[in-house]
C-alpha cells in the first residue's frame, strides 16, 4: 500500500513537472506573439524588467498580452477539468460542460445581464452563475436518481436543454435590436480579447479553490467510475460527492463563460488525450487536465490571433474545429 | 585639484540637468492639455494640437479628412475607404473589434470614437491605458455639423471645419427650397438588407434624408432596423424602392429581378427601384448631403 502511494505521488509530481514546463513555454510563446511584431530580445528585456526596456512594448506585453494569456490558461484549465469531472460522474466519455448545457445556461444568464445594463463586473458574473446553476438544477430535476441506467437520460436532457438555450439566445438576439449585439455575437464564439488584469485576478481566486476541492475528491472520482453501488460499499457518500462536484464545476464553468464566452470541446479533447497517455487515475488526471487544458487553450488562442491578417478569429472556432472531429472519432470508436 | 574636478563635474551635471528641465518646461508650455467634454458627456484631457490621431470608425476617418487633418491621422479601422489616401494607413482592427495592441504601438495622442459603434468596454480600456478618447455621437445632420465644429476646434482646423459646414448648409438650404415647391410625399421603402429584407426606422440618418428629400419613409417606427417580409411590402405599396447597399451591381440586379415578380407594387410597375451607395446615406459625414442630393433627384425627378 505504501509502495503504491509513493508510486502515485511520484507519478503526480512528474506529470505536474512536465506539463508545467509545457505551460510555461506556451505562456512565453503567447506573450511574445501579437498583432504588432517585436523582437524576442525586446520582449525578454520587458519581462525581466531591464532598464533598457521600451515602455510601449512594456504596456503591450503587460496590459494587453499578459492578461489575455492568463485568461486563456485559466479558462482552458477550468474547461478541461469540467469535462473530466462530468465524464467521471456520468461515466460517459462524451460528457462535457458545453454539451450538457451548463455553458449555454451561463451564457443566457450573462446575456440577460448585459441587456439589462448591468456592469461587466460583478453584475454579469452573478447572472451568469445563476444561469449555470439553474441549468444544473433543471438537469438534476429531470433525472432524480443517479443510477447507471439513467446516465444517458442525463446526457440527453443536457443536449436538449442546450438546444433550447441556443434557441433562447437567438430569440433574445433577434428581438432586441441593440448596438451591443455585435459584441454578444463575438462573445458567443469565445472572445478573450477584452480582458484586464483585475478581471483575471478575480477569476483566479474563484477557480483556485474549485481546483483544490476537485483534486481532494479525485480519489472518490476513481471509485465513482467503478459504479455507484461499488463506490457506496467502498465508503464513498456518492450522492453528496456528486452534488459537490456538480456545483463546484458549474461555478467554475459559469465564471469562465462570462469572462471568455462560449468555448466548446476543450473538456472533451484534453481529458481524452491525457487518459490515453496517463491512464485512468483521477489523482493524476485532475492536475494534468488543468495544466494540459491551460496549455491547449493558450496555443489555440495564438492560432486565433495569428491566422487572419487584420482581425482575429473567435477562439471557439478553433477549439470546435479541433474538438468536433475528436468527438466524432470517439463516437465511432465506442460503437465498434 | 581633485576637489576642483569634482566641482567641475558637479557643475556640468547641474548644467545638463538645468537644460533638460528648461527643454521639458518649454515642451510642456507648448502643448498644455485642455479639458474637453465629449458627446458622451465624458471629461477628457486632450493635448493642444494633437499630432497622432487614430480614427476608430470609417465615418470619423471621413470627417477628419474633410476638415483637412489627414496628415494627423496615423491609423484607421477596417472599412475606412474614403477618401482614397486613407487606404494606405495602418489598420487597427474593425470598429467593433479594435486591435488595442496595434493602437498602443501607433502611440496616438488622441483617439476618436463613435458612441453607436465602438463598444463602451473598449473605450474604457483605452482610458485605462491613458490614451485620450474623444467620443462623438451625432444623431442627425445638425449634429454632424456640430461634430465637425468640435473636431475642428480640437484639431486646430476650425476654419476649414466652418467652411465645410457652411457648404453643407448652403446645399441643404437649396434642397429645402426645391422641396418647398411640392406637396407630394411619395412613399419610399428603403431596403438596406436584401435577404432578409431590412429597412431603416425613424431613428436613422436614412429616415432624416428621406424626409428632407420630400419622401415618406414607409418603415418609420421605433425599431431602427425593422425586418420585413414581401407580404407586408405588397400591402404598403411603396412608390419608390431604394436599395442602399455596398452590394455590387449584380446583387442589385438580382434584388431588382426579385421585385419584378410583384407588379402590383407601384415602384415595380413604374420601374422606380434604385441603387444608392450606402456609404453616402448611413455614415454621419459631410457626404450625407451628397446622398441627400441623389435621393431628391430619385424621389422628385419632376422638380429638376
Amino acid at each position: 500500500m505504501t509502495f503504491n502511494n509513493t508510486h502515485i505521488i511520484r507519478k503526480i509530481l512528474l506529470t505536474i513537472f512536465i506539463l508545467s514546463i509545457v505551460l510555461i513555454l506556451s505562456i512565453l510563446f503567447g506573450i511574445s506573439f501579437g498583432s504588432t511584431g517585436h523582437s524576442l530580445h525586446d520582449i525578454i528585456s520587458v519581462i525581466l524588467h531591464r532598464q533598457d526596456s521600451n515602455p510601449m512594448i512594456s504596456t503591450i506585453v503587460w496590459d494587453i498580452r499578459f492578461p489575455r494569456v492568463i485568461l486563456s490558461i485559466l479558462t482552458g484549465g477550468a474547461l478541461a477539468l469540467g469535462g473530466l469531472v462530468f465524464q467521471a460522474i456520468l461515466r460517459n466519455p462524451l460528457a462535457e460542460p458545453y454539451i450538457l448545457g451548463i455553458s449555454g445556461g451561463s451564457a443566457i444568464g450573462a446575456i440577460i445581464g448585459i441587456l439589462t445594463g448591468l456592469s461587466g463586473f460583478p453584475g454579469i458574473n452573478i447572472t451568469s452563475f445563476t444561469g449555470g446553476i439553474l441549468t444544473l438544477f433543471i438537469i438534476l430535476l429531470l433525472t432524480p436518481y443517479y443510477s447507471y441506467e439513467r446516465n444517458n437520460t442525463l446526457l440527453l436532457s443536457g443536449v436538449m436543454i442546450n438546444a433550447l438555450f441556443a434557441a433562447v439566445i437567438m430569440f433574445l438576439i433577434s428581438t432586441i435590436q441593440d448596438s451591443r449585439l455585435h459584441t454578444i455575437l463575438f462573445w458567443l464564439m469565445g472572445d478573450l480579447s477584452n480582458t484586464t488584469m483585475s478581471q483575471t485576478f478575480f477569476l483566479f481566486f474563484i477557480l483556485l479553490p474549485c481546483f483544490i476541492v476537485i483534486f481532494m475528491l479525485s480519489r472518490h472520482m476513481n471509485l465513482l467510475l467503478m459504479g455507484e453501488e461499488t463506490a457506496q460499499t467502498m465508503g464513498t457518500p456518492v450522492k453528496k460527492i456528486i452534488i459537490i462536484l456538480l456545483i463546484v464545476t458549474s461555478l467554475m464553468i459559469s465564471s469562465t463563460v462570462c469572462n471568455a464566452g462560449l468555448i466548446g470541446f476543450v473538456g472533451l479533447v484534453i481529458p481524452h488525450v491525457l487518459r490515453i497517455i496517463l491512464g485512468p487515475d483521477h489523482r493524476v488526471l485532475v492536475p494534468a487536465s488543468i495544466l494540459g487544458g491551460a496549455s491547449f487553450l493558450a496555443l489555440c488562442d495564438i492560432i486565433a490571433r495569428a491566422l487572419p491578417v487584420h482581425t482575429e478569429l473567435p477562439i471557439g472556432v478553433i477549439t470546435a474545429m479541433i474538438g468536433a472531429p475528436v468527438f466524432i472519432f470517439l463516437l465511432q470508436r465506442d460503437r465498434t | 585639484m581633485i576637489k576642483s574636478m569634482i566641482l567641475k563635474k558637479n557643475c556640468k551635471f547641474f548644467i545638463i540637468c538645468a537644460t533638460g528641465l528648461l527643454i521639458l518646461s518649454i515642451l510642456n508650455s507648448n502643448s498644455p492639455a485642455e479639458i474637453y467634454t465629449d458627446q458622451a458627456g465624458r471629461q477628457i484631457n486632450i493635448p493642444a494640437r494633437p499630432q497622432r490621431i487614430i480614427s476608430l470608425a470609417p465615418s470619423i476617418t471621413e470627417i477628419i479628412c474633410a476638415i483637412g487633418c489627414f496628415p494627423l491621422l496615423k491609423g484607421v479601422t477596417q472599412y475606412s475607404d474614403y477618401p482614397d489616401e486613407v487606404n494606405n494607413l495602418p489598420k487597427t482592427g474593425s470598429y467593433i473589434h479594435l486591435d488595442i495592441e496595434r493602437i498602443i504601438a501607433l502611440k496616438p495622442d488622441l483617439c476618436i470614437a463613435i458612441k453607436d459603434g465602438n463598444p463602451k468596454l473598449l473605450v474604457t480600456r483605452l482610458d485605462k491605458l491613458k490614451i485620450p478618447v474623444y467620443v462623438i455621437n451625432p444623431k442627425n445632420i445638425q449634429e454632424v455639423m456640430k461634430t465637425l465644429h468640435e473636431l475642428g476646434n480640437i484639431l486646430d482646423a476650425a476654419d476649414k471645419a466652418a467652411e465645410v459646414v457652411s457648404d453643407m448648409q448652403t446645399r441643404l438650404d437649396r434642397i429645402k427650397k426645391i422641396i418647398a415647391n411640392t406637396d407630394k410625399r411619395p412613399g419610399v421603402f428603403i431596403q438596406i438588407g436584401i435577404s432578409p429584407i431590412v429597412s431603416a426606422g425613424s431613428d436613422t440618418f436614412l429616415n432624416e434624408l428621406i424626409n428632407l428629400a420630400g419622401g415618406c419613409n414607409m418603415a418609420k417606427g421605433n425599431n431602427p432596423y425593422p425586418r420585413f417580409n414581401r407580404e407586408k411590402i405588397l400591402v404598403m405599396k411603396p412608390d419608390i424602392i431604394i436599395i442602399t447597399s455596398m452590394a455590387r451591381n449584380y446583387i442589385f440586379k438580382k434584388a431588382k429581378a426579385e421585385w419584378a415578380r410583384w407588379p402590383s407594387i407601384p415602384a415595380v410597375k413604374n420601374d422606380r427601384i434604385f441603387l444608392v451607395d450606402s456609404n453616402l446615406v448611413d455614415r454621419p459625414t459631410p457626404r450625407l448631403i451628397q446622398g441627400l442630393e441623389i435621393l431628391v433627384r430619385l424621389i422628385h425627378p419632376e422638380l429638376f
